[in-house]
């Protein structure tokens, strides 16, 4: 084991290909890591930020958020569940919106609530919002009044709340009547009418799939109840995302795996006269496949702190359009998974380690 | 050593260069198994992306792509954005009076809930007024619409209750849409999408929300007179009516929204993989050569040309490629294969054949280090003891 920390110390140039190989993977990793989360969470902020246990839709409206209407009749009876402690009603209109001084429109969400989600204070004064601190990036600053759609209706700025935008658009967090009045001005094609609601967020006392049927079973069908998580993947296009990029952050730690099994593989062959030798004054087999795996760890940690760094570089460069998230989390498990795939990549040239014979050092040496 | 058995000809039929080479990568199967695994696994990747990005776009906004109108003209706050635009009815005609539009007609999107084959699904109206720009251009079964409540369905969406003759309900409301035609790459939002008469379109509105006011169209379609461009067209219309922000098509394809995020994230992420494939191949086969420096001292020294030892590299180099091309393509054959990748990707072989020959020239290249390392080899050094390893 101390041979391989110091051959490393030693010998780094030996090491240096497998390094490069890796640290450019891990960039790869690491950027299809943060456009997933990016994509992911800048869509599904909105959801996520619930404090609610199951989202109700009108059946027709095959979980869509924009399709869904729920009539306030509708409403009372989800009230009237048993199990039921709260509900609230949701109104979401995607629209763009001027910004003083600012020649490009900002895309954002009027939300009409009465729940407040996690992080967004009790619905403010008609007319005001709170904004989504991703509308910063766009000239929005607190205390402005926005102009939203082509029908011009004002909506003030009157503080930020985090992390709740939906489907990339910045969101603003209104009164349900002035998310009607943003509505039916812009769209009067899709106009509500009052007490209308698109989709209703309700909590109660019972496991959300328990009360997510008994929800479904009191309105007679006219509802579909998702839980809170499913309500999330619901939106379009989250699912095949999701499935996607997992499959290409899969393929390419398979590609890292396949690289470390290659590299320490050559590595080894350049190996076995020493090893033969090694074996020859009593080195037990063990302790040389646990160098080889030590190697091939701290091979894969600094190729990971190098990819690190060099996205962490890289991350201010990257277009404003492109979705990208760097999370702590999705660090972590990269770095987990590419040691995890340094190991057993190294694992394929244990066998040819173990078969190497120690009286092979008497002979010619090679 | 296996040197003298090189270039005695043989019950081989290979040349020399290629018989050293095939028996060398038969002695080291795993070394060049994984070798090719992993090129393999970046060219699957890097076919992958490009097939997906190409399918998932075209299935995005094909349907705005293949409708006639050759000028977009979208609400100025819509960003371009079909399903974010409105435009006041009027529009229409504050466009026709533009000089140079031969002919102007409204366009309205929007996506329904529908019934089809029984089953509640997803299906997005582009309604048009009939005769006017806007009809689908890829028309391969049947008609375009003559009269309200008929329409024109994806080719591809046939097995999903939009074949010619099916009957697509409005859901709610029931409002009734016949299919009578069938187009190519007609999906908007992955959605299939019906190309109906504007008054349908305006009706199946209504069908779902009795709140409706008003059913103004998204966008308005306009077609420029003969000597006129598209592009000369988008800008006399920016210029001269208020409120809109007009272009021509290929700009609104271009501009709809994630096409550019999704081009751009895609593109670094093929050329990332693309440069891995480089680096790989290329710090192998060098790694290797050093390998190997003793032997090919030695091989030098007996008077094998360097030519031959050069074009052996090469052979391996090849053939490690192709071999990892075709575990790539059929890894993409493999995972686009039932679903086509969840979005009705297919394999498109000018993409392989572009990709596999990129690739090929790349890590062809990436080896010259290799062979200058080959071409540096001193046969002398083979009489110095210990120098042919050196």
């Amino acid at each position: 084991m101390r041979i391989a920390l110091r051959e490393l110390r030693r010998r780094p140039g030996r090491f240096a290909t497998a390094t490069v190989v890796l640290t450019l993977l891990v960039v790869l990793l690491l950027f299809l890591g943060g456009l997933l989360d990016g994509l992911f969470l800048g869509s599904t902020g909105a959801l996520r930020a619930q404090q609610a246990d199951v989202v109700v839709y009108a059946s027709e409206a095959r979980t869509s958020v924009l399709r869904s209407r729920i009539e306030p009749a509708t409403t009372d009876e989800v009230a009237a569940v048993d199990g039921v402690d709260e509900v609230g009603g949701l109104g979401v209109a995607l629209l763009g919106a001027t910004v003083p001084d600012r020649a490009d429109v900002a895309d954002v969400a009027v939300f009409g609530y009465q729940v407040p989600p996690a992080g967004v204070p009790e619905p403010p004064a008609p007319g005001q919002a709170w904004a989504d601190r991703s509308l910063q990036d766009e000239g929005v600053a607190v205390g402005q009044t926005l102009v939203v759609g082509p029908a011009g209706v004002p909506i003030e700025v009157v503080g930020w709340v985090d992390d709740t935008s939906y489907l990339l658009q910045g969101a603003l967090w209104t009164t349900p009547d002035t998310w009607r009045e943003v509505q039916n001005a812009n769209r009067p094609d899709a106009a509500v009418g009052p007490g209308v609601f698109q989709v209703l967020v309700a909590s109660g006392s019972l496991p959300p799939d328990e009360l997510a049927a008994r929800i479904d079973a009191a309105t007679d069908g006219a509802t579909e109840t998702l839980t809170k998580d499913e309500a999330v993947l619901s939106l379009p296009g989250t699912r095949e995302q999701n499935a996607t990029f997992t499959s290409i952050i899969g393929t390419t730690f398979a590609i890292a795996g396949v690289v470390v099994a290659l590299f320490f593989a050559l590595l080894t062959l350049e190996r076995v006269p020493v090893y033969g030798l090694l074996k020859a004054i009593g080195t037990p087999t063990r302790s040389l496949l646990a160098g080889l795996l030590v190697q091939a760890v701290v091979v894969s940690a600094v190729a990971f702190a190098i990819g690190f760094a060099l996205v962490a570089a890289l991350a201010a460069g990257i277009p404003s359009g492109v979705p990208v998230r760097f999370e702590a989390s999705r660090a972590v498990t990269t770095l987990v998974g590419i040691l995890a795939t340094a190991v057993i990549g190294g694992a394929l040239s244990l066998r040819r380690v173990v078969k190497v014979d120690p009286a092979s050092a008497i002979g010619s040496g090679s | 050593m296996r040197g003298p058995e090189v270039g005695a000809g043989g019950p081989s039929p290979h040349t020399p260069e290629v018989f050293l080479a095939l028996r060398e990568m038969r002695r080291a199967k795993l070394r060049f198994a994984l070798l090719t695994g992993a090129v393999g696994l970046l060219a699957f990747l890097v076919l992958f992306l490009q097939t997906l990005t190409g399918a998932l776009i075209e299935q995005f906004i094909g349907a705005l792509e293949h409708q006639s109108g050759q000028v977009v003209v979208f609400g100025e706050q819509a960003r371009r954005n079909l399903e974010g635009s409105v435009v006041p009815a009027d529009t229409v005609d504050a466009v026709a009076a533009v000089d140079g539009v031969a002919v102007a007609g409204p366009l309205g999107e929007g996506t329904f809930t529908v019934e089809a084959d029984g089953e509640l699904t997803d299906a997005v109206l582009f309604g048009y007024e009939l005769g006017g720009p806007g009809a689908p251009t890829t028309l391969v079964e049947g008609r375009l619409p003559e009269a309200e409540g008929e329409a024109v369905a994806p080719s591809d969406a046939d097995g999903e209750g939009f074949g010619i003759g099916d009957v697509v309900t409005v859901a709610p409301g029931g409002y009734q849409i016949t299919v009578v035609g069938q187009a190519d790459d007609i999906r908007f939002s992955v959605t299939p999408a019906l190309f109906t008469s504007f008054d349908t379109y305006a009706a199946a509105r209504r069908s779902v929300n009795p709140d409706a006011e008003a059913v103004p169209p998204s966008v308005v379609v306009a077609d420029p007179v003969e000597g006129t461009t598209p592009e000369e067209l988008a800008r006399r219309i920016d210029d001269q009516v208020p409120g809109v922000d007009a272009v021509t098509r290929a700009v609104a394809v271009d501009s709809a929204p994630g096409v550019g995020p999704v081009q751009q994230s895609f593109s670094i992420i093929v050329f990332l993989c693309l440069f891995v494939v480089v680096v790989v191949a290329g710090l192998f086969f060098l790694i290797l050569t050093v390998q190997k420096a003793g032997s090919l001292t030695l091989l030098r020294a007996i008077g094998t040309p360097t030519g031959d030892l050069v074009r052996s590299l090469l052979v391996q180099v090849v053939a490690v490629v192709v071999g990892g091309l075709v575990v790539g393509t059929l890894l993409l054959y493999g995972s686009l294969a039932g679903s086509g990748g969840g979005i009705g990707a297919t394999v498109d072989p000018g993409l392989v054949l572009t990709n596999a020959v990129l690739i090929l020239v790349l890590a062809v290249l990436a080896s010259l280090a290799a062979v200058r390392r080959v071409l540096r080899i001193d046969p002398i050094r083979a009489t110095v003891p210990g120098g042919a390893t050196a």
